[in-house]
């Protein structure tokens, strides 16, 4: 093998997720409820509430992010709500950030809980970044009493999915040479950004595992599954070489959900945007986001996309705010004048709805960048 | 079924409408055109379920039918077939063979049946124009569409017809371009957004003349007929802003300026700009505007001093350089007008010499230093 092959310089990429962090949290700061199943989240008595994050004691009975309250409730009977404190699990995520800062300043924040280093060379001169990843869930432990999951790999995709590999309160680190044996062995529906719907849609074409997906040519994916097969393809080789951004502006915040069949009336389409909406609110309460934009995707099932936004005189990230404008969004754009059936005007193409999706923009200027002096603002005109 | 085309007119044709067809689409049929052969006549389609493009030409067939080609291998082969006439044979199964003087070639078609079907003009309201006057007219707006997909109502050119004329709006939120015809009348008050890619076809399909072109609409789609060719698109369902309220009307100070003198400015002051903003200030004093432009984090800076004539108050202002270098490449008046009032509202350009028929009006805001 020639020389710059074997010394081809590979990144070092910890991903750091934190174990069911604002349940642990609350568990930390209140005793009474250690050891006991709870989950963070609306009430099940509301309209739409959902759990944030459940305790690992609630998992055990099948209590799931995003699941709505009273789902959760009747899964497990003695699960106790706990209303949200974000202003603290910013707190402590800020006291996190300040630890990954010892080590390296190239740090990608996803959410509160989690994010992305990169340690190829770190301020310590340590050098490796398994010790580093192990370094980083002791000072957790030890200052935070939180755990905290860590997966160390050469690229963004396979760290994270290697950090939930033992989880909780575990590590695993997946090398250069094992990251392609590790992919083929992948099942698909552990693929980041495969949902429920390509998953199946996968399984039926007979692609169960990565090694399946890479038999495939690059032109078969894109064939079969649109753009996003060019990155399956790159994947399963163990490529991808997104770098790791530490100020990464978020432009938008938006959840979409493909349905097994396709939505034909509003009352079959306005309980899942309440599902959207509320999963969406929690996500910006992670981001500690507000926006202005409401926008509703549509994709019919032709695959023909469209989308209606609505831009509100404030900011918000209010549930209830949310779910009233994109039914209304909705309704417009498919339901002109009281009629139920979808009314779509534009084509002869059957007219029946296979995702649907709300995003949130507009967020205005971030908040505190403390980068530099005076920066100019492009004013609006709208 | 068996027809014959010349290679040459059939390339010259396919290559007007085959901008239409995506790379990678999620309907395989997409990749495909249509072809619908009548008694020595072919008509070609090509969509991408937005935009519908049709071509017509003369060929030499008997009998009539249909089918698919895959777009991209047909276009490939054309290109490589020197000018001949060529035999087209396809089967039940829609197999096509082609036959040259150089050999044979054999590709699989796809069922024609279920090709989209195109928009029919229901309740259409007809208005004609030159051709030269829509290219135009996009050449002055296109540029200024906003990219953004979460406001679908800028990602295309707002057109807005009456008795009087015809505007063609384009805005991103931060400039707006106001394109005015006014020979182009309609019997009724209308408007409609038309999406960016059907015009970027428009404009490499229709040529810069007087033909003149057939253009009617309805709620959903246009229809632009020129000879042979036509394009329908479906129209951008969403309500383009209230644009007229943002447009100014008492900008008090006035600059001239020589147009090519101050592009070049900007272009070589700009270089030296922060690459975010490509924030230009613009101070004017008397006779004498000058640029500049500075990069705190590389300690770059820029300063260029030009004449105009200025009627105001001394006066600082700061735009994005990319967005003045572009509006001023819109126009080839030798000089344009620049009118402002104070540092945080817009600034209006316009071209001072223009044809009786156009009027363009410019609008951009400035970019507003915060301490």
């Amino acid at each position: 093998m020639p020389e710059s092959e074997t010394k081809k310089a590979y990144r070092k990429i910890i991903h750091i997720d934190m174990d069911a962090f604002y349940a642990s949290v609350e568990q930390r700061d209140h005793p009474e409820y250690r050891g006991k199943p709870i989950a963070v989240g609306g009430s099940p008595e509301g309209r739409g509430g959902v759990v944030a994050t459940a305790s690992y004691e609630a998992r055990k009975f099948g209590v799931r992010s995003a699941m709505p309250s009273k789902r959760a409730k009747e899964l497990c009977p003695d699960l106790i709500f706990v209303r949200p404190r974000f202003d603290t699990y910013k707190a402590v995520s800020g006291q996190i950030r300040e630890i990954f800062h010892r080590y390296t300043d190239l740090i990608e924040p996803l959410s509160l809980d989690e994010a992305y280093l990169d340690v190829t060379t770190d301020k310590q001169q340590i050098g490796s970044a398994i010790d580093i990843a192990q370094l980083i869930r002791k000072a957790i432990k030890e200052e935070l009493q939180l755990t905290a999951s860590a997966g160390v790999s050469i690229n963004k995709f396979v760290a994270k999915i290697a950090s939930d590999l033992n989880k909780p309160d575990g590590y695993a680190f997946i090398g250069p040479s094992s990251v392609e044996a590790f992919m083929e062995k992948l099942a698909v529906e552990k693929f980041h950004g495969v949902g429920r719907v390509t998953a199946e849609k996968m399984k039926k074409m007979g692609l169960f595992t990565g090694a399946d997906l890479k038999k495939r040519t690059e032109q078969e994916l894109i064939r079969d599954f649109g753009k996003v097969g060019s990155f399956y393809y790159k994947i399963v080789r163990g490529q991808d070489d997104r770098e790791v951004q530490p100020h990464r502006e978020t432009k938008s915040v938006g959840v979409e959900d493909t349905f097994g069949e396709d939505l034909q009336t509003v009352e079959e389409m306005n309980p899942e945007l309440e599902k959207l909406a509320a999963v969406l609110q929690r996500r910006l309460e992670k981001y500690e986001l507000k926006g202005r934009t409401i926008t509703v995707k549509i994709k019919f099932s032709d695959f023909r996309v469209i989308t209606r936004s609505q831009s509100l005189a404030q900011p918000t990230k209010d549930l209830t705010q949310i779910i009233q404008t994109a039914q209304k969004l909705l309704a417009t754009a498919l339901f002109p004048a009281g009629s139920d059936r979808p009314q779509d005007s534009a084509t002869d193409v059957d007219p029946r709805v296979r995702l649907l999706g709300i995003y949130l923009s507009n967020f205005g200027f971030p908040p505190s960048t403390n980068k530099g002096p005076a920066r100019s603002l492009q004013m609006e005109l709208f | 079924m068996k027809f014959i085309v010349s290679s040459s007119a059939l390339l010259k044709h396919l290559q007007q409408i085959s901008g239409v067809i995506n790379a990678n689409t999620v309907l395989p049929i997409l990749e495909d055109f249509l072809f619908d052969i009548q008694k020595n006549k072919l008509t070609v389609v090509a969509t991408d379920l937005e935009t519908v493009m049709k071509v017509e030409l003369d060929i030499e067939a008997k009998d009539s039918g249909k089918v698919c080609i895959p777009a991209k291998i047909l276009m490939d082969s054309l290109k490589n077939i020197p000018d001949q006439p060529l035999t087209f044979t396809i089967e039940k199964n829609f197999a096509i063979e082609i036959t040259s003087d150089n050999g044979k070639y054999k590709v699989m078609g796809e069922n024609p049946d279920n090709f989209p079907k195109e928009p029919v003009a229901d309740d259409a309201t007809e208005f004609s124009m030159s051709s030269s006057a829509l290219v135009t007219a996009i050449n002055k707006t296109l540029f200024s569409v906003s990219n953004d997909d979460l406001r679908p109502a800028m990602t295309g050119v707002y057109f807005e017809l009456d008795k009087e004329s015809l505007n063609f709006v384009a805005t991103d939120a931060h400039r707006l371009v106001r394109y005015r015809r006014k020979e182009v009348k309609s019997s009724r008050t209308d408007s409609f957004i038309v999406p960016k890619k059907p015009l970027n076809l428009l404009k490499s399909a229709l040529p810069d003349n007087d033909d003149e072109l057939k253009i009617s609409y309805n709620g959903n789609h246009l229809f632009v007929f020129h000879g042979t060719t036509q394009l329908v698109c479906r129209l951008i369902d969403a309500r383009f802003p209230d644009y007229k309220v943002v447009i100014p009307t008492d900008n008090p100070y006035t600059m001239v300026v020589n147009r090519t003198d101050f592009q070049n400015a900007l272009r070589r002051v700009s270089v030296f700009s922060n690459k975010s903003t490509n924030q230009v200030a613009l101070s004017i004093s008397g006779s004498e505007l000058q640029l500049a432009s500075q990069d705190v984090d590389f300690s770059f800076e820029g300063t260029e001093r030009m004449r105009c004539q200025y009627e105001g108050e001394d006066m600082q202002i700061a735009f994005n350089a990319k967005f003045l270098i572009e509006m001023l490449n819109s126009t080839s008046s030798s000089e344009v007008k620049m009118e402002l009032s104070t540092p945080t509202k817009a600034g209006i350009i316009k071209p001072v010499d223009q044809d009786e028929e156009e009027d363009q009006l410019m609008l951009v805001m400035p970019l507003m230093l915060n301490n």
